[in-house]
Parts: structure tokens; sequence; C-alpha cells
């Protein structure tokens, strides 16, 4: 099949756009789950949807091609293109812009008036382009159900007409622009943003991740099956395993990070019994399943479970985990206890005197506040909790990272 | 359905190319210019031969159309629905879109369906009528391209007063705020939208004037020891940053970091929280900020043993 810039399949282009995005290092030959050809097609592909924003790098084991943005200088996020290349027939592209411009004056008319006038209209061409009643048929009922038309019984006959567009898409410009960036389902107002003839750009962001907007499908397909309480069966990717595994699942609420991009469904899982995570990123299919009639229950759960939640981690049993993190705050370093109190999930402050500060939590994973830990280095007294494993870890890293830089020479 | 052809670039261009078209200003150049503007950067080889070779007769051979309207797509139901969700947020308000249109469809979602687990607390107060009134402000004089005396207080509750040219709201999702981006005397100003007292809209700004003073950029290296999932970790938690990786060996490899000098101590807690999987190689001015912070960290930790 010759090569096209558009795509049929969207999962197709997932992997690379991550791999492009977030590695950078890989070279073709790295790409080894796919053919040479087939990698190249979609570097391709990606280069004329990203422009100036794909870079390449040469190096011993081979040209690296990698996609490279200063999220903070961008208004809009240039991976939001990668929706925009769809393929289609030619019937689909002629079908939509005659049956629109036939709809235009607001009349209602029958599936027979809009084939006739669409034969009209590609009359003057001397190439045949043949489109039946039943093609005609087929799209009206397409477009009815995405709310472009509206159909309406005139006695025997079925008549379609343009939806009034009532919004005041001006009054929204400024709104869609920000929210594309950072409301869910961004995609959507870049779509809306490409309606208007200049989308405004007075908005940028800071600690933005770009990568998510490649997992809208799964949100969109997980969000139909809540909304209906259904539950789904995933098909899911282990990295760990280098293999695929389907569970069948409750979904509950989306756990989006703002600190790393990543995004996550929180499920119950039928058949381990139990409320558990799984990274959109690494779902490659959702199937909506039957209605769950006791979804009233498994919503309960979703609530309870997160009291105890640092993260997205349960750890391997769901036991609670009691954490105290100690903290020296020197003089006019009231900055660190704003800090903490912002920065803290769950969990209560302690003060225990002018300088010394606890923060003591019941947490499922103690491991998980590691990170936030270790971002007090210099003034963490002590770190506690009945995970002997992430106590230890702490201090192991601690001696580690002391070691790594050589000791105070300065 | 999201990914559907009608909201695809090539229909933005084609219904571009059909609006000239019917204004009949459409020639073989303006096509041309039309699909460079609107479309991707292979489409070029692929719109202009189908409108003309008969694929999609849409056009006639002296660049006209049968059509006898403009192009136009009513919305669909799916981009309503995203609008309505958004009346559901806290910080629409910001705004004030009409909601005329969107009566008759359910939201998307809402925003119970959706945790920010490790947002900040301490966001803004989009409920706030003055803060939602100097936003306002803020945005309409960009809008009209004037500017703009703002009054603010400090980090250390200093009053502070500028005429400046406003340039960005820029908003971190992390922190859960706008900041405003301008700058004075032609250094970098930055200013914190829920610590401004009052703004008042001036006169317009020339273009001569306007030209954002950068922060100072900076580059870090660093190198990473790939366990406990740490390649992937970091990638993910840095791709806000500008950033080059390269591949030492199996186990290894050297990232490049690019930041803002405003934003290195906050690089430095990043770069700390990760533990000894990175190290910091250069500059050395960082390295020895890393040295002192462990340092102080096994004092203390040699007090308490």
């Amino acid at each position: 099949m010759a090569y096209s810039e558009l795509i049929k399949n969207f999962e197709k282009i997932r992997d690379y756009m991550r791999e492009f995005y977030i590695y950078g290092f890989k070279s073709r030959d790295d790409y080894t789950k796919k053919s040479a050809r087939s990698y190249d097609d979609e570097r391709r592909r990606i280069e004329s949807w990203l422009g100036g924003y794909m870079a390449f790098r040469h190096t011993g084991e081979g040209k690296n091609v990698f996609i490279s943005v200063d999220n903070r200088s961008v208004t809009f996020n240039p991976l939001h293109n990668a929706w925009k290349a769809k393929s289609f027939t030619d019937k689909d592209i002629v079908l939509h812009f005659c049956i629109l411009d036939l709809l235009a004056d607001g009349t209602a008319r029958s599936v027979s008036e809009l084939s006739d006038g669409v034969a009209a209209y590609l009359s003057h061409t001397d190439t045949p382009f043949e489109v039946d009643e039943s093609t005609v048929r087929k799209k009206l009922k397409e477009y009815a159900q995405l709310g472009i038309l509206r159909s309406e019984k005139a006695g025997k006959s079925l008549l379609y007409r343009i939806t009034g567009n009532e919004v005041a898409l001006s009054s929204w410009a400024d709104a869609t622009a920000y929210y594309s960036e950072e409301a869910p389902f961004g995609v959507i107002g870049s779509y809306l943003l490409d309606r208007q003839q200049e989308a405004p750009e007075h908005f940028s962001y800071k600690h933005h991740y770009l990568l998510h907007t490649l997992d809208t499908q799964i949100m969109f397909d997980a969000l139909c099956a809540m909304k209906e309480k259904r539950c789904v069966d995933i098909v899911n990717f282990s990295s760990r395993r280098d293999a695929e595994y389907e569970h069948r699942v409750y979904p509950l609420r989306f756990y989006l990070s703002t600190q790393t991009g990543r995004e996550y469904l929180l499920a119950y899982h039928y058949r381990f019994r139990k409320p558990m995570f799984f990274r959109l990123d690494t779902i490659r299919s959702i199937k909506a399943g039957p209605v769950e009639t006791r979804h009233e229950k498994y919503e309960g759960y979703a609530a309870k479970f997160d009291e105890s939640l640092w993260g997205v981690s349960t750890g391997s049993d769901y036991s609670i985990d009691h954490v105290e993190l100690t903290i020296r705050v020197g003089d006019d370093e009231g900055y660190i206890l704003d800090r903490l109190e912002r920065e803290k999930r769950h969990g209560r402050i302690e003060s225990i005197d002018s300088h010394t500060y606890k923060f003591v939590a019941d947490v499922y994973d103690a491991g998980e506040l590691l990170m936030w830990a270790r971002s007090f280095i210099g003034r963490v007294v002590r770190f506690e909790s009945d995970n002997s494993f992430a106590v230890s870890r702490f201090y192991g890293d601690l001696r580690r990272m002391a070691e790594m830089y050589g000791g105070d020479e300065s | 359905m999201i990914f559907s052809e009608i909201y695809g670039t090539y229909f933005k261009a084609v219904s571009a190319i059909l609006s000239k078209a019917v204004d009949g200003v459409l020639t073989e150049r303006e096509l041309t210019r039309t699909v460079l503007e609107n479309a991707f950067g292979e489409s070029l080889v692929t719109i202009p031969a189908k409108l003309t070779d008969g694929s999609w007769p849409l056009i006639t051979k002296d660049y006209g159309t049968p059509l006898q309207h403009k192009p136009h797509m009513p919305l669909t139901t799916l981009e309503k629905q995203w609008l309505k969700a958004l009346l559901l947020d806290p910080r629409i308000r910001l705004f004030d879109p009409s909601e005329e249109g969107l009566e008759d469809v359910e939201p998307l979602f809402t925003p119970d369906q959706f945790v920010y687990f490790d947002r900040y607390a301490d966001g803004d107060p989009y409920g706030d009528p003055r803060y939602i009134e100097h936003f306002r402000m803020i945005l309409r004089a960009m809008h009209e391209k004037r500017k703009l005396r703002v009054r603010f207080h400090g980090h250390r509750g200093t009053r502070k007063s500028y005429v400046c040219i406003p340039y960005r709201l820029e908003y971190s999702s992390k922190d859960d705020k706008f900041r405003l981006l301008t700058g004075f005397r032609n250094k970098p100003l930055t200013v914190n939208l829920s610590r401004i007292d009052s703004v008042q809209i001036l006169g317009p700004w020339e273009e001569s004037e306007y030209s954002l003073p950068r922060e100072t950029e900076k580059t870090l290296v660093m190198e990473l020891e790939d366990s406990r999932n740490a390649l992937e970790r970091a990638m993910l938690h840095f791709s806000d940053l500008e950033k080059e990786t390269e591949r030492i060996d199996d186990k290894r490899y050297r990232i490049t970091l690019h930041y803002r000098q405003g934003d290195e101590t906050e690089i430095l807690i990043r770069i700390l929280s990760f533990g000894p999987v990175l190290k910091v190689i250069e500059p050395e001015t960082m390295v020895a900020q890393i040295r002192e912070r462990l340092a102080k960290q096994m004092a203390l930790m040699a007090g308490e043993s």
C-alpha cells in the first residue's frame, strides 16, 4: 500500500510517539518490534505532523530521532496534531462538503434530494465520481450521531437538517485555549480552536506534560463505561513481563499526576477483589461489558480507598504503613513549613519545637513518600516507619549519595 | 468518537481552500499557500493533486467550486459536551463564557471523576472576585495590546508597583497557580496573580517596546543509573523540560537538561528526590550545592545516632 501521512489506526503510532518524545536516544535498530519499513513510515509521518519539533542526532549507534519541545514556551500541545491525521476515503470528504453545503440554508432535505444535489455538484467533472443513495444515507446517519445533523420524520420519509450552531464560540476563545492544555480531553479544545481564525496565544504553562494526549481514546472509552455504570475488559501491557494481560474491572476514577504527567485508571478488579490502578499509557484497549448493578458498592470503595493513598501504590498487601518525617527548619525558613503544608497529602503536621516539625501519616505504601522525603535532604532529622524496607532504603540511599558526591569537600 | 477525519487537518485545509473558491479568489498559488498554512509538512503532495485530478471534485478547472456557501460545520455533540464540562470547573469563572447553546447536552465529564493526587494544596483563589477581576483585566490588556500598572506584594510583604507589558499568563498545574509573565527594565518579571493588589489598564504599547526579556537559560548534565525503573521514571518526570539523552552503556545514560535560572532550586530538589540513581556532573555550582545539602544531612543524622 502506498505511503500516506494519514493513519487509520491511532494505536499504531502511540508507541512510536511516546518513544520519540520520552527517550530520544534510540536508533532505528532499537525499534525491533516492528519492521524497519514500519519504523521509517511512522517516523516520516510524525515528522510531517510535528515539523520543527522533530530533532536528530548522529551517534556511534546511528541516527537518533526525537521530539524536542520546550514545554514552557509552547502555547499549544504539538502532539495534538496526531489526532488530526485520521485517514478517510475520497467519498468521505466529497460528501462532507457537499452535504453540509446543500443543507447550509437550514432547509430539511430527504436522502434522495441530497443524493441528487451531490450528483449535480459533481457533474462538472470529466472523471466519473459515483455516489449512490445508500452511501449518502450512511453518511447522513453518521453525521446525525455526531450531532452535526438532526433527522426528522415527514410522513414516510426521513429528512435531515443541519443543527443550529447556537454556541457563541468567540466568547469561549480564551477558555478553550487554556483548557485545551489543562482539562481532560484537551484535544477536543484543540479541535475547537481549529475552527477559529486565530487561536489566542495568551497562555503558557509550567510543569506542563504533553504526552498524555496520546491516551485520550483509552480515557474516553473508560469514561463512557463509567457513565453507563458498565464494567470493562482491559488489555494491559506489562513491560516487566513483556506481555499483554486481560482484566475485567469496574472503572471508578482517573488519577492524574501533575508532577510526571502520568495518568491512571482506578478500577475494582473482580478476580483479585480489590481496587487497582492501571496506567493509561500501558492500556492497549478497553471494551465495555455489561452494566454493573452493584456499582454503588464499588464507588464507595473508591472514596474509602483514597483516604490512605499517597500516590497510586497500594504496596504489596494493601496494609497500612505508619510514617513520620521529622524536619529541621532554620530561622527565617518559614517557607519550609509552607512546603510541608502545601505538599503533604493526607496526614498532619505536628510542631515539636520552634525549629522542628513532624509530618505524620498512615498510607498504603511508605515507599511512595521517599521521593518527597528526599526533597528535604539537608533538613531531615528522622524518617521513621513500620515499613522497615522504606526506612532502610531511605538511609541507605542517603549514604550512597554522600559517597557518590564525595562527601563535604567544599 | 475522538479520532475522526471531520476534526482533521485535511478537512480543515480543504475547508479553507473552498472558502476562497466560494469568494472567487482561489488560484493555483493560493491553493498551495492555503495548504502550507493549514496542513502538515507533506500535505502539499496530496491535497492539491486530489483536488485537481478529480479524486475530490470540489473545485472546478478554473478554481471555482460548485458549492454555494463557505463551508461551515456545526459543533459536534462531543465538542458541546466538552464545553459543558468546563462550566463545572472553578477556574471557568475567570473567563465568563456564554452558556447559550449548551442547555441540551450533558457534560462530558464531572470534576469528581478526576483526582489530581499530587497537586499542591495552596492553589489560587478562583472564587475571589478581586482575583477574577485582576485576571480579566490582564487578559483584556493582552487582547487590546495595552500596558498595565500592576501593584503587588512580594514574598516578604514588600509592596511593589510596575508599569509593564503583559506577555503571557503562565499556569502551573502542579502549583495550581497563575503567574503574569512580563518584564521591567529589560529584566524578566514574574508576578503571582494571587499576590496582586490592583491592576490598572493603561495606554497601548508600541511594537518596538514589545520584547520580553528572556530569563537566562541554564544547562545541567547528569548521569542516570537505570535501576528501580529509574530511566522511565526520570524521562517522564523531566519531560516538561527540554532535554537530550544519550546511552553510555546498558545501564547508564547521560541526560542534558535545559532550564530557566529562576527554577534552579526547584530543579535541584527534583533531582535530589530521585536519590542515588541520578548524579549531577555539571555545572560545578550545582554539584557544590548538592554536596552542601548532603553534608548538612549527614551531620543531622550523626547528631541523631
